[in-house]
């Protein structure tokens, strides 16, 4: 077998490892969940339902995403861990309803560190008579470096978590310093 | 099989994973609860500095074709009833193309997005500028009766 065969073998191996290592997954609700530590000022004694929109899924032509489902169980368990409502419920069922409208997802497609940009829209709005009593735009951001995770897709997907957990924090922190 | 043609079958298969990313399309509008976009008739397109090939030209253009009252700027506005922000993401496959376009339209005293479109094309599927406009605009405005 000559050298240049051997290598060529070589190349495309490295190439399919490459390209395989590189399917993205989806961010983690567990990871975006914020724990108690985040500093909430008011602990609202009513119950909130979630509704998330604007996410998408991640599918096997796409990098790493965030789905309405998994955004929506995420902030239903920081809201539980920093209490910041006295308790969630599905729907319209509780006093009042915190919409979050994913804006945008900036994500980077090369380079050893991945920075995250996120935004989105937080509307919290008292159900009995449909009034806005909160509406922010919360813009967040998060670097994974080549320390924290030598695959890129798994890379990727540590800074989109790191991005909409800074961002569930800052919103709830946001909602837990208003008034209701 | 020999090592030749394991080799071969080998990079067909790292193409075929690569290319299968060559016709996506998307195509996304969100609009926020609280939103009312009938009320809006004058729009202000903030112009993007990483933009180089005036995307906010075609979109100003793209919202008085749709009866707008438009302009564009590098700056915002708060004289109007929203901006227009926009992120234009290019690629190059032969030639440079866009591949992503998104438009945000935000209140203008609190920045609050009010709602967003995106649309999404890979290389074979690509559309020239305008015609990305065209769609990320005709998306945000779809449930608009006016």
């Amino acid at each position: 077998m000559s050298m240049l065969r051997i290598r060529f073998a070589g190349l495309a191996l490295i190439a399919a490892v490459f390209t395989l290592a590189g399917c993205a997954a989806p961010a983690d609700k567990q990871a975006m969940t914020v724990a108690k530590t985040v500093v909430v000022t008011k602990k609202h004694p009513y119950a909130v339902g979630v509704a998330v929109r604007g996410g998408s899924e991640t599918t096997s032509t796409s990098s790493s995403n965030i789905a309405d489902a998994d955004l929506k169980a995420a902030i239903e368990a920081s809201i539980r861990e920093t209490q910041v409502f006295r308790e969630v419920v599905q729907g319209r069922n509780g006093q009042y309803e915190l919409a979050v409208n994913v804006i945008q997802l900036s994500k980077p497609s090369f380079g050893f560190s991945f920075t995250v940009d996120m935004e989105a829209g937080w509307t919290v709005t008292r159900v009995s008579d449909n009034q806005i009593v909160f509406r922010k735009a919360i813009a967040s951001t998060y670097t994974a470096s080549a320390s924290d995770a030598f695959v890129g897709a798994t890379r990727l997907r540590l800074a989109v978590e790191g991005a909409a957990k800074a961002n569930i924090a800052q919103g709830l922190a946001a909602i837990g310093g208003v008034d209701l | 099989m020999s090592l030749r043609r394991w080799s071969t079958a080998a990079l067909f298969a790292v193409f075929a994973v690569f290319t299968s990313g060559c016709a996506v399309n998307r195509a996304t509008a969100t609009v926020d609860p609280g939103a009312n976009l009938a009320a809006i008739k004058t729009i202000h397109v903030v112009h993007t500095a990483e933009d180089g090939r005036k995307i906010n030209d075609l979109i100003a253009q793209r919202l008085t074709q749709m009866g707008y009252a438009a302009s564009t700027g590098e700056s915002k506005r708060v004289d109007v009833d929203a901006n227009m922000t926009y992120v234009d993401r290019w690629m190059w496959d032969i030639t440079m193309y866009m591949i992503e376009l998104t438009v945000v339209l935000r209140e203008p005293r609190t920045d609050f997005p009010l709602a967003q479109a995106n649309s999404l094309h890979t290389s074979l599927t690509r559309l020239p500028p305008k015609d990305m406009v065209q769609e990320v605009t005709t998306n945000l405005f779809k449930d608009v009766k006016k």
